[in-house]
């Protein structure tokens, strides 16, 4: 009756294990809706990584309020990637001693060490991303600032970088090197949490900066590094024949030819049928968003429903919990309860159900 | 903000007086070593009129067209450590510009980072390394860090160490450091402790040997030139005439008799090896050196090395310097033996911030790096 997604286990967590070995230092991030698989297993996951024996000693979240859903399942350090700002409330000590907040204004720095002198935070540096992240002399005053408070703790640098198109060495040694020219009091090795450089880049940076540790902080390419490992389905929940001008649906639309028309699980609650912009910036992709919105007037839109390896059109707009599919006359029907495969963008879709096989 | 302009060798060079050190590259006298190109001494000056920096500008001019390159070699001597280089820096370019410079090229004599004898050591003898860049350094210093930050701010080009303009000046360096960590002279003993094996061997066969070395005047250059063109032609290289020398002497004299030294070893009367050291304050280089083929055995270039080294030690001076090392750790690489002849010293490899370059005019500076690629 479910949308579900059904993992392959050993597959799965053979990857993760692969992903850590060969990313010491690895930081998994666990943000958002946990990248389709929920934030807590994502912490149950990264506990049982570090009980393995690999080097994962923190784990991310994206904004302070998903902390509750792992802070219990995942025993190590906890770094936040959002921002500290003023206007968020401090947790309770236990939880503190164990988290790490990125701080991107010389400001929020100094408010934060007034809140908590003894706070673990990590400095961010502002890339060419220009989203958060101090300036370099920002980050010298930074520098200052913790010369002056011994009692906080360093952890290292943060740096987002932005995704593919051509080498980010350049722009990360530039960036590491205003964190050497701020003379940033750290406890041990000097750490750089860094996101989004490819497996080579990782390898350069961590011979030219062995005197550094670096941190990969990586979410899509280990939690759905191997997409095999993954499978999306619908249940069929009702089949209905139609002719050709027969009426149904919420809002009476006639039916183009004949056909069946299938009930199938997962509606808009879940996120089908409503689109996320892919960031693909080419003509053919954008063609086709609007293709498919043209569609929507004139006719039935494709949904993300495959029966027998064919993709289906909606029949009419997904409803909250469940859609309606057209499957045209001669194309074999499935029965009620037998299950469809769906494509979905994981990190946009809530799944009823989550299956990890054994 | 501090005022520039141009002064007089004198003013340069007294001022040059009142500093601990510069390099021998931004000595006035050095502008007459390169007299192929139009040079001119600068000064800065703040509100008081209180001088506070020089510099040797070697204006080099670009092919059939009126436009220069200003060329600062290891320079200009200004305050490295302050925060703000762009109020240094702006009114020097805005000068050059004035003077028909197409691009501005400096060299700031600020240390990047520092690798001991140890790791340089580990890293030839490791196969996986093979750039002096891929060992963890010793030491990143902030104060290099903050210059090549503002640098980056103020629109400046690191240029890369292969290529570029006639080779530019050396980013990595092998220094002897001539003080303690807290600043107390080291004494002989404790340099030649910090030596190797061999090297202490080798000095100490020389003097078994009986080699005998002595400082020589200006009329020994030629019995100096005389092996260095030897020496070129064994090691490859090309060498430059007498002239060049003898204008060097010269001209290097001029400013402090210190300044430039003739060193000579003879073994039976047979010069072995042959340096010129050059020592502006308290940094003492190693120049040029020229040795012979024949008895090698006698360790003339051990001998020689260890009375500069004496005689910088005995001067006060803070380094000695043993000038350029290619960044390559690579054991088959051609340059490794003068690394790793360097290394037996027992100094450390020392990495300056490099060459950087300010386009004045984008177009002609584009043109002239095209220039340069077609050249080789």
């Amino acid at each position: 009756m479910s949308l579900t997604l059904t993992v392959d286990g050993p597959r799965w967590r053979a990857h993760l294990e692969q992903v850590a070995a060969a990313n010491p230092g690895l930081v998994p991030v666990a943000k958002g809706n946990g990248y389709g698989f929920t934030l807590g297993r994502l912490a149950r996951r990264t506990q049982w990584l570090a009980e393995r024996g690999h080097d994962v000693r923190a784990l991310a979240v994206g904004t302070y309020d998903e902390l509750p859903e792992v802070a219990q399942r995942w025993a190590g350090d906890l770094l936040v990637l959002t921002p500290w700002r003023p206007w968020v409330p401090l947790p309770d000590a236990a939880t503190s001693r164990r988290l790490v907040h990125t701080v991107s204004r010389l400001c929020d720095l100094r408010e934060l060490l007034h809140a908590d002198p003894a706070a673990r935070v990590v400095l961010e540096r502002m890339t060419s991303m220009r989203r958060h992240g101090m300036a370099a002399r920002e980050l010298w005053e930074a520098g200052d600032l913790l010369r002056k408070h011994p009692g906080a703790r360093v952890e290292g640098l943060a740096l987002h970088l932005p995704l593919g198109q051509g080498t980010h060495l350049g722009e990360v040694t530039r960036l590491v090197n205003d964190f050497v020219a701020a003379e940033i009091p750290t406890r041990g090795v000097p750490q750089v949490w860094v996101s989004h450089l490819t497996d080579a880049e990782l390898t350069t940076l961590r011979t030219q900066y062995g005197d550094f540790a670096i941190r990969p902080r990586i979410g899509t390419g280990l939690w759905l590094g191997d997409r095999g490992a993954l499978r999306v389905t619908a249940t069929v929940l009702d089949v209905h024949p139609v002719e050709r001008g027969d009426a149904f649906g919420y809002r009476g639309r006639t039916a183009p030819k004949s056909g069946h028309v299938l009930v199938v699980s997962g509606g808009t609650a879940h996120g089908i049928g409503l689109e996320a912009p892919t960031g693909e910036q080419s003509i053919k992709a954008r063609a086709a968003t609007l293709a498919r919105g043209g569609l929507d007037a004139v006719g039935f839109v494709r949904s993300p429903y495959a029966i027998d390896g064919k993709q289906r059109l909606f029949a009419e707009p997904p409803h909250m919990q469940a859609s309606m599919l057209f499957v045209p006359h001669g194309a074999r029907v499935p029965e009620v309860g037998e299950d469809v495969d769906v494509r979905v963008r994981y990190t946009a879709t809530a799944f009823d159900r989550v299956v990890v096989t054994d | 903000m501090p005022s520039v302009r141009p002064i007089s060798p004198t003013e340069h060079r007294d001022h040059l007086a009142t500093l601990p050190s510069a390099s021998f590259l931004q000595t006035p006298g050095w502008a007459r070593v390169k007299s192929e190109w139009r040079s001119e001494s600068l000064g800065w000056f703040d509100d008081a009129g209180q001088q506070v920096g020089v510099a040797l500008v070697l204006y080099r001019k670009l092919p059939k067209l009126n436009r220069y390159l200003a060329y600062l070699p290891e320079g200009p001597v200004i305050d490295w450590s302050s925060d703000d280089l762009g109020s240094w820096l702006d009114p020097m370019v805005r000068h050059l510009r004035t003077q028909g410079a197409f691009a501005v090229r400096i060299g700031p004599p600020v240390v990047t980072r520092r690798w001991t004898t140890a790791q340089v050591k580990d890293g030839i003898a490791d196969p996986a390394v093979r750039l002096l860049g891929q060992i963890p350094p010793a030491e990143r210093t902030p104060a290099g860090a903050r210059v090549v930050a503002q640098l980056h701010e103020l629109g400046w080009r690191h240029q890369g160490v292969e290529g570029g303009f006639a080779a530019g000046q050396p980013q990595f360096v092998f220094q002897i450091p001539l003080r303690a960590a807290d600043g107390t002279p080291r004494s002989e003993d404790d340099v030649l402790k910090g030596m190797n094996q061999l090297w202490r061997r080798n000095i100490k066969k020389a003097a078994k040997e009986g080699v005998e070395v002595t400082r020589g005047g200006r009329d020994d250059l030629a019995a100096f030139h005389e092996l260095y063109v030897h020496t070129a032609q064994r090691d490859h290289f090309t060498p430059r005439p007498l002239r060049y020398f003898e204008t060097m002497y010269d001209a290097l004299s001029a400013d402090a008799p210190e300044r430039f030294t003739l060193w000579l070893a003879r073994h039976d009367g047979d010069l072995v090896a042959s340096t010129i050291a050059i020592r502006v304050g308290e940094h003492a280089w190693y120049s040029y050196g020229a040795s012979s083929t024949e008895k090698r055995e006698v360790r003339g270039s051990n001998a020689i090395q260890w009375a500069m080294i004496r005689d910088a030690i005995a001067a006060g001076a803070a380094v000695y310097d043993l000038r350029g090392i290619t960044e390559t750790l690579d054991a088959d690489d051609p340059h490794v033996g003068l690394i790793q002849f360097k290394v037996g010293t027992g100094g450390e490899a020392v990495e300056y911030a490099g060459e950087w370059d300010l386009p004045v005019n984008r177009a002609l500076y584009k043109a002239f790096q095209l220039y340069l690629q077609r050249r080789g």
